[in-house]
C-alpha cells in the first residue's frame, strides 16, 4: 500500500478506530481532529508502516467481525482472550443505578476492616510452589499483581541452584534495584554469596549469585559469543529477570529481547513480572525459541484487597465506587456521592481549567 | 473551592481516617518539594517516640551512606513524618527514604510517578491526583497498566489487612481514566525491537550473513509479527475462497481488462466505443463486423473472426477466414459487402480467434454457401462527433471486450471481484512486509557499516568493526566516528569526560552552569560537526555544553566537593548523580578498548577514577 492508499484508507475509518490505533503511537491523541489524527499516524510510524497497516486491518477485520460490543468476564482472569492488544470491550452499559444494583457501600463499611493482620507463620502461596516445581522442568515466566511475592520464588530459586553448584545471574531494570537486591540477598545468602557487577565495578565477581542490570547480562552473552568468555557462563544454572515487563520498553526493551535470544540454552529462565495483559504470549515466544519449553504462572488477584476511594478538595472522603472492593470490568460503577461530588468540581474548576 | 486539596489537609485527612502511611504521587518534582515547603511552615509534629525512630532509622542508613547526612530536610522530615521521593534525590536520599517507608517510620511520602516501576516501596495508601504523565514533552493517559502499578502498592502484605487506592481531583484528571484503569486490564505489552549498530557488529562477529535472518526470526518482535501474519493469512485465506468464482474467463486477467476498457470508455462516454476516424461508410459497416459474419471482400467472401485496431496506425482491422480455408489480417475496408447472414463463433482471446471445431465448421459453412446472399443495406451517418482522442481509440482497440461473449458477465462482476483481489493484493504485501522488514532493516544497518567501513562487502567485521563492536551504548556510530577521526587523540580524562557527558545526557531541563575550558568548547565545536554529519545514519544526542563543563569541573578540580559542585549549577544533585553515572558507564565502554586503543582506555580509566569519589563512591 502506498502513502497515498493508506491515507485514504485512514480517512475512511471512523473517529473512534483513528483513535484505538494512535494508542501507544502518538501521544495526546484524543485531542485530535479526524484529519490531524491520519496526519500524525502516517508521521509516526514511518519507521514501521507494516505495522500500522497490520494493526489497521486488525481493528478493521474486528470491528467487521464483531460490530456489537460483546460482554466481557466480570471476574479476572479472563480465560481466553482472542486477540490481546485490543483493549477490553466495556460491558453493556446498565443505565439504571438505582435498580438493578445493590444499595451503595457506606464510607463507615468502606473504611471497616483496616488494620495489622495477627503475625502468621510463612506459607507459600500455591502460585509460588507451582512457579518452583515447574522451574526443576521447564523455564517459567510469573505475571502476577505487584506485591504478590516474586522475591521468594526467586530466592528459593536460587538456593536450589546454589545447593546443585550452579551459577545464577539476577538482573533487574535499574542500578538502585540492583543495589536494593544486592543488599536483601546478601542478607539472605551471606555476604560472600552474592556478587554485583556494573559497568565498570564488580564486587563478588565470583559469588555463586551475580546480580546485575539487563545491559551487562546482554554485553555479557555478547562477549561470551565473540569468544571473549569472561564470567562462568557454562556453569551458569539459572538466569531470573525480575521486573520482565520492561521487555516493552522504548528504548530499553530490545535489551530483553536481545538477552533473551541469547541465554545459553542450558541455564534455566525465570521471568517475573507485573500483571501485564498478554504474558502467554511471552511464554509461547520462549517455548518456540529455546530447547525448554516455558510455563505461565499467572493470577491477577491481590494479596491484599484494594479499595476505591475519592477525596473531595474540602477534605470529604467517599468510597469511589459502589462496592467496597474494585468492581472489575465495570467501571460506571461509581458511587453516587463521588460521581455528585466530582461533577461539583468539575463543574466549579471547569472554565479555567488547563494543563 | 481550591482546585486541589492542600497537602497539609490531605496528610491531616489520611491521619485521621487511619490511612497511614500514604505514598502520594504529584505531578512533579516541583509539586513535591512544595508539598515539602507546606509543611516546614505548618504546625504539625509528631510524637516524641515516633521521631526518635525515624532518628534511629537515618542514623543507620547514614552508616552506609554518608552523604544522608548533609540532607536539608532531614530536620523536616523528622519533625512531621512526611517525605518526598523523586529524580531530583540522590540515591543514598532515596533509599533512605525508602528504608523508612519499610519501616513504616513515615506517615506519608510525596512521590512522581517515575516511583511506579522496580522500587520496593509499599504503603497501606496510595493518593493519585493526575491521570496523566509526561512523555517526552507531551502529557500521555496513564495506561491501565500504570494505573495499577501505583495502585499495586497500596496494602502490604502481612502488615495491611486491605490497602486503599484515593483519587483526588487536581487540574489535571480525568476521572474515567482512571476508574477505567482501576477496573480494567492491563494492556498487553509489545515489541520494542530495533537493530542498533552494536547488535549488528556483534551478531557478524559471531555468525554469518546467511544465518542472521533466521536469529532476528527468534525475536519477539517477529513473534508478535507472526502473530499478525497469521490473522492476515486467515483473511487472506477467505478473500481467496471469495474470489473463486471470479477466475479465467475469455481472458485469463480480465479483471484488469475489464478495469483498463472501463477507464477508457468512461473518458470516451457517451460515444459507441468504435469512434470513426476512417471514413463514414467503413464507420457505419465497423458495428456489423463482428464474429461469425459473412461479408463479401473485393475477390470472393469470408467470416469474420474479429475486429482489432492495429498497433501502429489504430486502423479497424478485421481476422477474416477466406475461402480455401485461409485466415488474412485485413484492414476493415477491405469490406465491400455485409451480407445478412452470421455463423455462430466460439470465440477464443488468441490465434486463430475461434476454437479449432468452429473454425472447422466455418470452412465448411464457406464452401456450402449459396452463390447469392441478401446484402444489408447499411446507412453511413454524417455526424459531427469531434475526433476522438487517439489514445483512447488505441485503448480501446486493444480489448475484445465489446464483442466479448463474456462481457455481460464481466460487467456485472466487475466491481466486486476488483475489490477483493485488490484486498488480496494488500494482504500479500502486508505479509511479505511483516516477514521480512527486521531483516530489512539489518540490511540497511549492514550497507551503513560498510559504507563506514566496518564491515567489507561481505559482511564480515573489519579492524575497526572488530573493536568498534565493544561500544554497545546509545550513540555508538558517533562514539566510534570520533575515536576514528582521532578526536581524542592524547586526550585529558576531564576533556573525555565531558565530552562523554554531553553524549550521554539526554534530558533537556534547563538550568545555570558553570563555564567550560576553551578546549572543551572547540572540541565540542568538532563533536557537534561530526554528529551533524551523521545525523541520516543515527539520531545526534543533545551535546549540552553546560552538563560537559560541570562535568569538566568534576574531574578536573578533585578538591571541588559535591556540595560545592551543587552550588555551581542549578542542576538536582539527583540530576548530576545520574549525569555522572552515565557518563562513568559510557566511558567504562572506552576502557574495554584497551587493547586497539591503550591511552584512550587509560584516559577513560583515570577519567573514571577521578569521578568516583564522595557521594559516587557510595553505590556500586
Ligand atoms: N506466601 C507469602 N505469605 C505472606 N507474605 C508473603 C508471601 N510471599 C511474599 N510475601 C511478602 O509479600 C511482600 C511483597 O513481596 P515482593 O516479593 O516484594 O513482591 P513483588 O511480587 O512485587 O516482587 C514481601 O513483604 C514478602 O515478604
Ligand atoms: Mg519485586
Amino acid at each position: 500500500m502506498n502513502t497515498h492508499e493508506l491515507e485514504r484508507l485512514l480517512m475512511q475509518q471512523p473517529v473512534s478506530l483513528l483513535h484505538r490505533l494512535a494508542r501507544g503511537r502518538i501521544s495526546r491523541h484524543f485531542r485530535s481532529g479526524k484529519r490531524k489524527l491520519v496526519d500524525l499516524l502516517l508521521q509516526a510510524s514511518a519507521e514501521n508502516r507494516p505495522g500500522l497497516e497490520s494493526d489497521l486491518q486488525a481493528l478493521i477485520d474486528q470491528r467487521a467481525e464483531r460490530p456489537q460490543p460483546a460482554p466481557v468476564e466480570n471476574t479476572r482472569p479472563p480465560q481466553a482472550r482472542s486477540r490481546q492488544d485490543v483493549p477490553a470491550p466495556s460491558r453493556p452499559h446498565r443505565t439504571d443505578d438505582h435498580g438493578h444494583h445493590e444499595p451503595p457501600v457506606s464510607l463507615h463499611e468502606w473504611l471497616s476492616g483496616i488494620g495489622v493482620p495477627p503475625p502468621q507463620p510463612f506459607v507459600p502461596d500455591a502460585w509460588q510452589v507451582e512457579a518452583l516445581e515447574k522451574l526443576a522442568e521447564t523455564d517459567v515466566v510469573v505475571s502476577v499483581p505487584t506485591g504478590s511475592g516474586k522475591t521468594y520464588v526467586a530466592i528459593e530459586a536460587t538456593a536450589r541452584a546454589m545447593r546443585e553448584n550452579r551459577t545464577v545471574i539476577y538482573t533487574s531494570p535499574l542500578k538502585a534495584l540492583s543495589n536494593t537486591k544486592f543488599t536483601e540477598f546478601s542478607r539472605v545468602f551471606g555476604p560472600g554469596q552474592v556478587g554485583i557487577l556494573t559497568g565498570d565495578r564488580r564486587e563478588h565477581s565470583q559469588a555463586p549469585l551475580l546480580i546485575m542490570t539487563t545491559e551487562i547480562l546482554r554485553n555479557l552473552l555478547y562477549d561470551a559469543a565473540g569468544g571473549e568468555i569472561d564470567v562462568r557462563l557454562d556453569t551458569l544454572g539459572l538466569v531470573i529477570m525480575d521486573e520482565s515487563q520492561y521487555l516493552a520498553d522504548p528504548e530499553r526493551g530490545v535489551v530483553w529481547e536481545e538477552t533473551l535470544i541469547f541465554c545459553p540454552s542450558q541455564a534455566r529462565l525465570l521471568l517475573l513480572s507485573a500483571s501485564i495483559g498478554n504474558p502467554q504470549d511471552i511464554a509461547d515466544w520462549l517455548t518456540a525459541i529455546r530447547p525448554t519449553p516455558c510455563s505461565l504462572i499467572r493470577h491477577t488477584k491481590r494479596s491484599v484487597p484494594l479499595r476505591a476511594g475519592y477525596l473531595h478538595p474540602n477534605e470529604k472522603l467517599t468510597p469511589l465506587f459502589r462496592t467496597a472492593g474494585i468492581p472489575y470490568g465495570q467501571p460506571h460503577l461509581l458511587h453516587p456521592e463521588a460521581k455528585r461530588l466530582f461533577m461539583e468540581y468539575e463543574e466549579e474548576t471547569g472554565p479555567s481549567r488547563s494543563r | 473551592m481550591p482546585p486541589s486539596i492542600h497537602p497539609v489537609d490531605l496528610v491531616a485527612t489520611l491521619r485521621q481516617r487511619n490511612l497511614t502511611p500514604a505514598i502520594i504521587f504529584l505531578t512533579s518534582r516541583r509539586a513535591c518539594d512544595e508539598a515539602m515547603q507546606s509543611f516546614e511552615r505548618s504546625q504539625v509534629t509528631l510524637p516524641k517516640a515516633q521521631q526518635e525512630q525515624i532518628a534511629r532509622v537515618l542514623t543507620q542508613v547514614t552508616e552506609q551512606f554518608p552523604s544522608i547526612a548533609e540532607h536539608p530536610l532531614i530536620e523536616t522530615v523528622q519533625r512531621i513524618g512526611v517525605a518526598a521521593h523523586h529524580a531530583g534525590h540522590l540515591p543514598s536520599w532515596k533509599i533512605a527514604v525508602e528504608e523508612l517507608m519499610r519501616t513504616g517510620s513515615l506517615d506519608a511520602v510525596f512521590a512522581t510517578t517515575t516511583l511506579a516501576a522496580g522500587v520496593d516501596f509499599p504503603a497501606r495508601t496510595v493518593v493519585v491526583t493526575q491521570s496523566s504523565i509526561r512523555k517526552a514533552r507531551d502529557f500521555t493517559d496513564l495506561s491501565a497498566s500504570e494505573i495499577q502499578q501505583l495502585a499495586g502498592r497500596a496494602g502490604r502484605r502481612g502488615k495491611d489487612l486491605v490497602g486503599f487506592a484515593v483519587i483526588t481531583p487536581s487540574p489535571y484528571i480525568d476521572l474515567t481514566v482512571l476508574t477505567k484503569g482501576l477496573t480494567g486490564q492491563p494492556e498487553a505489552i509489545h515489541s520494542q525491537f530495533v537493530i542498533t549498530y552494536p547488535m549488528v557488529l556483534n551478531l557478524l562477529k559471531a555468525h554469518p550473513r546467511e544465518q542472521i535472518q533466521s536469529i532476528l526470526a527468534k525475536s519477539f518482535a517477529q513473534f508478535q509479527l507472526n502473530q499478525r501474519t497469521a490473522v492476515l493469512e486467515t483473511k487472506l485465506d477467505s478473500l481467496r475462497a471469495e474470489m473463486e468464482p471470479f477466475g479465467p474467463r475469455v481472458c485469463s486477467d480480465w479483471i484488469t481488462q475489464w478495469q483498463v476498457f472501463e477507464q477508457a470508455r468512461k473518458r470516451k462516454k457517451p460515444r459507441s466505443p468504435f469512434a470513426r476516424q476512417e471514413s463514414p461508410d467503413v464507420a457505419a459497416r465497423l458495428h456489423f463486423l463482428t464474429p461469425g459474419r459473412v461479408v463479401g471482400v473485393t475477390r470472393g467472401r469470408g467470416i469474420i473472426l474479429r475486429q482489432y485496431r492495429s498497433k501502429g496506425q489504430h486502423a479497424p482491422m478485421v481476422t477474416l477466414l477466406r475461402e480455401g480455408g485461409s485466415l488474412n489480417e485485413c484492414p476493415a475496408s477491405i469490406v465491400t459487402q455485409v451480407f445478412d447472414r452470421t455463423f455462430d463463433c466460439e470465440e477464443t482471446s488468441s490465434y486463430p480467434w475461434c476454437t479449432p471445431q468452429t473454425l472447422e465448421e466455418l470452412t465448411h459453412h464457406l464452401t456450402e454457401l449459396p452463390p447469392r446472399l441478401p446484402i444489408l443495406p447499411i446507412l453511413a451517418h454524417q455526424h459531427e462527433e469531434t475526433p476522438i482522442d487517439s489514445s483512447i481509440i488505441h485503448t480501446l482497440g486493444d480489448f475484445a471486450c465489446p464483442t466479448c461473449p463474456s462481457r455481460q458477465a464481466c460487467q456485472r462482476d466487475f466491481p466486486r471481484a476488483s475489490r477483493v483481489r485488490q484486498e488480496i493484493q494488500r494482504h500479500i504485501k502486508s505479509i511479505q512486509a511483516l516477514q521480512t522488514s527486521l531483516w530489512h532493516r539489518f540490511q540497511e544497518r549492514i550497507d551503513v557499516l560498510e559504507k563506514f567501513g566496518y564491515l567489507n562487502a561481505n559482511a564480515q567485521l573489519t579492524a575497526d568493526g572488530e573493536w568498534a563492536r565493544l561500544i554497545r551504548i546509545d550513540h555508538s556510530l558517533l562514539i566510534t566516528e570520533l575515536i576514528r577521526a582521532e578526536a581524542f587523540g592524547a586526550i585529558d580524562p576531564p576533556l573525555l569526560a565531558a565530552i562523554m557527558a554531553s553524549i550521554a545526557h539526554d534530558d533537556d531541563r534547563p538550568g545555570s552552569f558553570p563555564r567550560g575550558s576553551t578546549g572543551l568548547v572547540t572540541l565540542l565545536f568538532q563533536v557537534r560537526k561530526l554528529a551533524e554529519s551523521l545525523t541520516p545514519h543515527e539520531a545526534p544526542p543533545m551535546l549540552r555544553a553546560d552538563v560537559a563543563a560541570l562535568t569538566e569541573r568534576w574531574v578536573s578540580d578533585q578538591t571541588l566537593t559535591w556540595i560545592g559542585l551543587a552550588r555551581l549549577t542549578t542542576m538536582a544533585e539527583g540530576d548530576m548523580f545520574r549525569l555522572f553515572a552515565r557518563t562513568i558507564e559510557f566511558l567504562s565502554q572506552l576502557k574495554t578498548l584497551k587493547a586497539t586503543h591503550p591511552s584512550l582506555a587509560e584516559s577513560a580509566d583515570h577519567a573514571i577514577a577521578a569521578m568516583r569519589r564522595g557521594v559516587l563512591e557510595e553505590l556500586p
